[in-house]
């Protein structure tokens, strides 16, 4: 079996590839439009810098050859979403060619990767006419083409997965909401392949692939020949069906877009700096501080942000006292902390200094930590983290050999949360008792 | 250029031809056609542009603004609920 | 300085020639100048037809850049003229609109695509038409209309709001009855746009007027030149002459291949700028939307495309197809690398090049109608290697043939075109142009 896949992410600029329309938080269908993403005669495009920056910032994390010179052409074809009546994208000259992507070891090839626009939304209504959102028309698009390297339908979804984790840390791409993503997906099972097209989702990718390496199968035990055709996918059905035989012809007849002229990219190429992919980042840490794997990889996929505030913190510490309070009371109040990390990062730094130091207690600590990330008043919070501290630390005590236990498997503190919890019958958030648990029995280990 | 050839063109301009037409624009493109045989005697050239002077780098940040309000633009469109109404497309 | 002007003639004036498609009803405006644009430069208050019947309705409620200008500089747009569907033809006998009439002669063509442009220029002395040139639809009609019309580098002037017709090819220029017309606007529409990314490579005009020292005349530009023309060239070329310009005779072979590359490159873009008519969103929207969608378009465009449109967009969609596309639209790109270079080299020796504008005066309407496309599209053998190759050029009244204007070529480097409107200055000076006797 042979997969390959044609992705199309949306890029976080806060323009539109042509023009300057927002690319998010419209509140209504056909409010983000102007002439040049309506096609309008007179209008013209002009490049989002930041749009070609992100899709090379891509194409480097691939690893692709980028050549000297792009430039943008223009593919025609008719069809009520795609204003002008053609796309503009890139056709012989992508940012990007012959990269590769590994999939833990096995290498993924990419054949190329180059910039786009996507096109309106349309849906079709009661008396047959269609219905149209141009809000969509526009956006930049980056397509991910691979060869057919891909063995499975779950081989693919993981590729996908992965792909997903490493360009959303590397260009900060939001993680759901409005910017989706789509495949077109091609599969042979046989000789001759099939192409699903506009399939939105890993799941769906997943489904799609399965239901037609089953399909292709069947036809071929049957004795007979697959044809290579286009295929749609019924996401409600979850099946794929083929696409109307085209009484009416494509020929893309693609040309330059002189209205954009050309791009001398290699220079900006060389200029980006890639961060440090998360998978890179997991292994570095159990090298560098001692994690074990489990731990380097629940700090990260918490959050990148917060595996650079551990780091952080082992400056200004050591590598217990971050774990510690990393694993501990920051990874429980992370989630409502996260957007105004960035400001109050020095304050919480503080905090941890002045614990490593001494000046206060760790129950102190925990307070204004917990203060701090969550804006609530330390004195409410002292009196609920106080009594809290006085349970667990009574039932540690009558229960010594919990932190042998937990020396050997750390569920073991499930037992006291439990315990906790049922005796206090929900007077405590559990991310509260997970917290300080977690942390009352760092400290007596 | 024979009529098969006109007749696959216009369909793929989305041009609904009469017969006249296509016998005329047969004629037409033949002859046209023919002269631009020429090209093919043309010298190559190394070098091409997508434009007569070089037209390269230009630019636009990444500032989201809006110079005409959405509803302007769709005063003059058939819309129905904020969409904008188009044919059949199934 | 603000006049006040009488625009109460322009409405019996249009009713005899066929100028403008849209007029302004106002008889009378206090401006610093009056000014025209043509059909296909988007303008607030007026409807943007580009002389075809598909954009009736079009009224975009924005103004193209150079318009926008022209009213910042204190100019009152008086109406948009009549000109050839998107810019198709060179007689302005392709409009949906009426078909203007030559102003020495009614029986005669104004020239095209910007015929209604040059018919006004030639009627109202002070007056400024804008015009639009993608193979020489400034420099034909002003020729065949007997004014001065400069067709600046492409990039000059941002196209930003006018109606496509060939996205390397198209660019906005001036027709007048007076050069210094010509020397005061030009610079005014001229400048970058960051809206039109072409426009952004443009060095900045130089203020001071270089004069033209020599000239070069290609030989191929001078046969099949009708006996009337060559008369009047040849004296023209003595006018030079007596002013102390140094006239020389070269050879230009890429000259012959100009024309099939200009008609690849400029009908394969418009036939992609032209996919967008389908009876959506703007101009005529009145089809059966439970139509499908292929069907649809189909029947908007087949109804509402005028003749030499849908040749064009045939031509433009076969040669840039699969299989066609290297034998065609690639091969023309590269022939107009061949023909930049040619003159390139050229003005390494010479300041300009001259020749006759266009190779007769101006047809009568039954010839025209008996020309088949192909001839029509070689009458343009004198005006489209300048216009392929982006290079800035000049018309000016340099005779006349049995009464009907005669006009003379410059042609000058990109960016030059301070050669050209020193050019037009000095000719002015040194010739007599008649005006079309206009009684209403």
């Amino acid at each position: 079996m042979r997969i390959g896949l044609e992705v199309h992410v949306q890029l976080p600029t806060k323009s539109k590839m042509f023009c300057s329309c927002p690319t998010t938080g419209a509140d209504a269908p056909n409010t983000h439009i102007c002439p040049t993403c309506l096609g309008m005669p007179g209008s013209r495009p002009s490049l989002n810098k930041k749009a070609l920056e992100l899709g090379l910032t891509i194409a480097k994390m691939l690893k692709c050859t980028i050549p000297e010179t792009t430039w943008f052409s223009r593919k025609t074809y008719f069809y009520p979403d795609l204003c002008k009546h053609f796309q503009i994208t890139q056709y012989d000259t992508p940012i990007g060619e012959k990269g590769i992507y590994y999939l833990g070891k096995k290498p993924i090839r990419i054949t190329r990767v180059h910039l786009e626009e996507d096109p309106g939304k349309t849906k079709r209504i009661g008396d047959g006419s269609s219905l149209i959102d141009y809000n969509r028309s526009g956006i930049p698009l980056v397509e991910i083409v691979t060869e057919p390297d891909l063995s499975s339908p779950a081989e693919a979804r993981q590729f996908l997965s992965e792909l997903l984790t490493e360009i959303r840390y590397t260009i900060d791409l939001p993680e759901d909401g409005e910017r989706s993503v789509r495949c077109d997906c091609n599969i042979s099972v046989g000789t001759e392949r099939c192409e699903v097209k506009n399939v939105t989702g890993l799941k769906n990718v997943e489904r799609c692939l399965t239901f037609e390496a089953i399909r292709q199968t069947k036809v071929l035990k049957a004795g007979k020949t697959i044809e290579r055709e286009t295929r749609h996918f019924d996401e409600e059905r979850k099946v794929t069906m083929p696409a109307r035989k085209k009484e009416f012809e494509a020929d893309y007849g693609y040309i330059g877009e002189p209205d954009l002229g050309i791009f001398h990219i290699a220079s900006i190429a060389e200029n980006i700096k890639l961060r440090e992919s998360p998978l890179n980042m997991a292994v570095r840490f159990q090298k560098d501080y001692e994690l074990d794997e489990k731990t380097a990889k629940q700090i990260i996929t918490t959050s990148m942000k917060m595996a650079e505030l551990f780091e952080k913190i082992v400056k200004i510490s050591d590598t217990q006292t971050a774990k510690t309070w990393i694993t501990g009371t920051i990874s429980a109040y992370w989630k409502e902390f996260e957007p105004t990390a960035e400001e109050k990062t020095k304050d919480l730094i503080s905090i941890i200094s002045e614990f490593y130091v001494k000046k206060i207690t760790d129950t102190e600590c925990n307070i204004k930590l917990k203060a701090l990330m969550t804006g609530k008043d330390p004195a409410e919070i002292t009196e609920t983290s106080s009594d809290l501290d006085k349970l667990i630390n009574s039932f540690l005590d009558e229960n010594q050999s919990i932190l042998a236990d937990y020396r050997k498997n750390d569920k073991a503190a499930n037992r006291i949360i439990g315990s906790v919890m049922k005796q206090t019958g929900g007077k405590y958030s559990s991310a509260d008792i997970v917290a300080a648990t977690k942390r009352l029995i760092d400290i007596r280990l | 250029m024979d009529r098969e050839v006109v007749e696959r063109v216009a369909r793929i301009a989305r041009l609904n031809l009469t017969e006249e037409e296509l016998e005329k624009y047969s004629i037409d493109l033949s002859e046209i056609l023919e002269y631009f045989q020429l090209l093919d005697e043309a010298p190559e050239s190394k070098e091409f542009n997508f434009n007569p002077v070089e037209i390269a780098d230009i630019l636009r940040e990444d500032i989201p603004s809006m110079e005409i309000p959405a509803n302007e633009l769709l005063k003059k469109m058939k819309t129905y609920d904020d969409f904008i109404r188009g044919p059949r497309i199934s | 300085m603000s006049s006040r002007f009488s625009l109460k003639d322009l409405e019996k004036l249009n009713s005899r020639y066929s100028i403008f498609t849209s007029l302004t009803s106002e008889k009378e405006v206090d401006a610093e100048f009056v000014f025209s644009a043509k059909d296909n430069l988007a303008s607030k208050d007026f409807e943007t037809r580009a002389g075809s019947k598909i954009l009736e309705g079009y009224a975009p409620g924005f103004d193209a850049t150079p318009i926008k200008k022209m009213r910042k500089a204190g100019g009152f747009l008086a109406g948009k003229t009549n000109m050839d569907e998107f810019g198709f033809g060179t007689f302005s006998t392709n409009s949906a609109y009426g078909i203007p009439k030559n102003p020495f002669d009614l029986n005669r063509s104004c020239g095209g695509s910007s015929g209604g442009a040059a018919c006004i220029a030639a009627i109202i002395e002070d007056h400024v038409a804008l015009g639009v040139s993608t193979g020489g639809s400034i420099v034909c009609p002003a020729s065949f209309c007997g004014v001065f019309g400069i067709s600046p580098t492409y990039g000059r002037v941002s196209r930003y709001g006018l109606v496509d017709y060939g996205n390397s090819l198209d660019k906005v220029g001036i027709l007048s009855a007076k050069a210094a017309n010509l020397t005061k606007y030009l610079p005014i529409i001229a400048g970058k746009d960051p809206k039109d990314p072409t426009s952004c490579v443009q060095p900045e005009m130089r203020k001071n007027l270089r004069k033209i020292k020599s000239v070069a005349i290609p030989k191929e530009a001078i046969e099949g030149i009708s006996k009337g023309v060559m008369e009047s060239f040849r004296s023209a070329l003595d006018v030079l002459k007596s002013m102390s310009i140094d006239v020389e005779y070269v050879n230009m072979p890429s000259l012959k291949y100009a024309i099939p590359a200009y008609y690849v490159i400029a009908t394969s873009e418009a036939s992609t700028n032209l996919a967008r008519y389908c009876g959506m969103r703007y101009g005529q929207q009145d089809g059966d939307l439970a139509l499908k969608f292929d069907d649809y378009f189909s029947s908007i465009r087949s109804k509402y495309f005028g003749d030499e449109a849908k040749r064009r967009i045939l031509l433009g969609t076969f040669t840039r197809m699969v299989g066609y596309a290297d034998r065609y639209y690639n091969k023309a790109l590269q022939v107009r690398e061949i023909i930049i270079v040619e003159y390139k080299n050229i003005f390494k020796t010479h300041d300009a090049i001259v020749t006759p504008t266009m190779p007769f005066v101006s047809p009568r309407f039954d010839e025209i109608s008996k020309m088949s496309a192909l001839q029509s599209y070689k009458a343009d053998f004198l005006t489209v290697p300048p216009n392929i190759s982006g290079t800035p050029h000049l018309s000016v009244p340099c005779g006349y043939s049995d009464g009907m204007p005669v006009g003379m070529q410059f042609i000058a480097d990109h960016w030059n075109e301070d050669l050209l409107l020193s050019a037009a200055t000095e000719w002015e000076k040194a010739f007599d142009i008649r005006h079309p006797e206009v009684k209403l």
